[in-house]
């Protein structure tokens, strides 16, 4: 016998060996790769692996994932400070000055009501000597309404006549045609006893309208406003129509200035 | 300066705000988005010699005058009455409604205006007009501003 065909005789006898011992493994082997090339039994298997590893994940995310979340939303809020105040500010600006003016209203018609209710001899004599009212040396700190703007408006046509103002807004003759058409408007639509429009609000801001024979009177108010002192407005208003406009009857049109200058004292200023 | 509230009416969709919009910012868009209410804005012209203030008031379409609130035309001096050259069932009611207006502000300068000549051809345009009661002040185009200029001057000049 060659050396060669030894070698050959113990491969042989190896392999037998091999065959015999590996026979299990090498058929679990290719139940495996089928398994792992076939779709269909692949998904088999992982199937309820996956699906409890679902419900796992469900009943567990917040108590595994929750510090890692939360860092993550932390540091995005962080890198987004300035987009995100940029969409919150103006809604929570209004939402803001609409609640205060509120509350301050609200406070105005307590302190003015229990002003009216409990007599104090000490502000009554302050009041008295300084001719300030006693609801206002209360609230003085908190009194926060004011006239921003005077129209004095033709009442048929709309036709700016005077105006004056705390500030520069649109056009005045704009602004007058629009309130006319609004009030227009209110008063065809609900209007059925002759009633005319007495106020307009939008956010923080008042419109009191007092309407007289041949033109009316819009003022524009920001802050808060109370009952009383929109009434006391009112009078105001319905004082100046009668006593001060009354010398330019009939030409409201050519005294526009003069009566502008007016309105510039007597509300504005 | 004097001023003078006119009203832009007529039945909708005759283009209105778009005279409107060309009279006061020389634009025209395709896009048709009514009227809702009014809508007013001002422009001053010079008329014989004068400074006069134009509040315009454009106010939403109505198929008859007796129906927009009568309070719109209150103090105003000069009505523009729109009409569409291309829609013959937007000047059917042309005498009853100038009638009513006559009525409702007796001295008022009324301009009568057949509007969107763009979309029309020489023969069209002759043959709407035959259909219209009463002769046009105005033949306009918003889109191309033909004649709006004009259209406000002369009322200017009739209102002063």
């Amino acid at each position: 016998m060659t050396k060669g065909n030894h070698i050959n005789d113990e491969e042989r006898a190896l392999e037998r060996l091999k065959d015999i011992l590996l026979k299990k493994d090498r058929a679990e082997l290719e139940e495996i790769r089928s398994i792992l090339h076939s779709q269909e039994k692949l998904t088999e298997k992982v199937k309820p692996i996956l699906l409890d590893h679902f419900e796992f994940f469900k009943e567990n995310f917040s108590h595994e994932y929750e510090s890692i979340i939360n860092e993550l939303i932390d540091k995005k809020l962080k890198q987004s400070e300035q987009e995100l105040l940029d969409l919150i500010y103006p809604s929570l600006g209004k939402m803001i000055s609409k609640y205060v003016t509120l509350q301050m209203t609200t406070l105005k018609e307590s302190i003015e009501s229990t002003v009216k209710s409990k007599f104090s001899f000490g502000r009554s004599i302050k009041s008295f000597f300084t001719g300030v009212k006693e609801s206002d040396l209360i609230i003085a700190n908190a009194n926060v309404s004011t006239v921003e703007e005077v129209y004095l408006i033709q009442r048929d046509s709309g036709i700016l006549l005077a105006s004056a103002s705390n500030n520069e807004s649109m056009d005045k003759d704009v602004v007058a045609g629009m309130l006319t058409a609004i009030k227009s408007f209110v008063e065809d639509a609900f209007n059925k006893d002759a009633q005319d429009l007495e106020m307009i609000e939008y956010g923080s801001y008042k419109i009191i309208i007092r309407s007289y024979y041949s033109f009316y009177i819009a003022m524009a108010i920001s802050g808060a406003l109370s009952s009383t002192e929109q009434n006391n407005l009112a009078e105001n208003i319905d004082t100046f129509a009668s006593n001060e406009l009354k010398s330019f009857k009939g030409r409201y049109e050519s005294s526009s200035a003069e009566i502008s200058k007016l309105l510039e004292h007597q509300f504005i200023v | 300066m004097i001023s003078k509230k006119v009203i832009l009416t007529g039945s909708f969709g005759v283009g209105k705000t778009s005279i409107f919009n060309q009279f006061l910012f020389q634009k025209f868009s395709d896009k048709y988005l009514t009227t809702i209410g009014v809508k007013v804005n001002k422009k001053t012209v010079e008329a014989k010699g004068q400074e006069v203030s134009l509040l315009v008031w454009d106010i939403a379409g109505e198929v008859t005058q007796d129906k927009v609130p009568t309070s719109y035309f209150l103090g105003a001096s000069g009505i523009i009455y729109v009409m569409d050259l291309s829609r013959p069932l937007t000047f059917e009611k042309l005498d009853s409604d100038i009638a009513y207006l006559e009525e409702l502000l007796p001295g008022a300068a009324i301009k009568i205006v057949g509007n969107k000549k763009d979309l029309l051809s020489k023969e069209e345009l002759l043959e709407a007009q035959q259909n219209i009661s009463k002769k046009l002040d105005a033949i306009t185009s918003a889109k191309t501003g033909e004649n709006i200029p004009d259209l406000f001057l002369n009322l200017a000049e009739e209102l002063v």
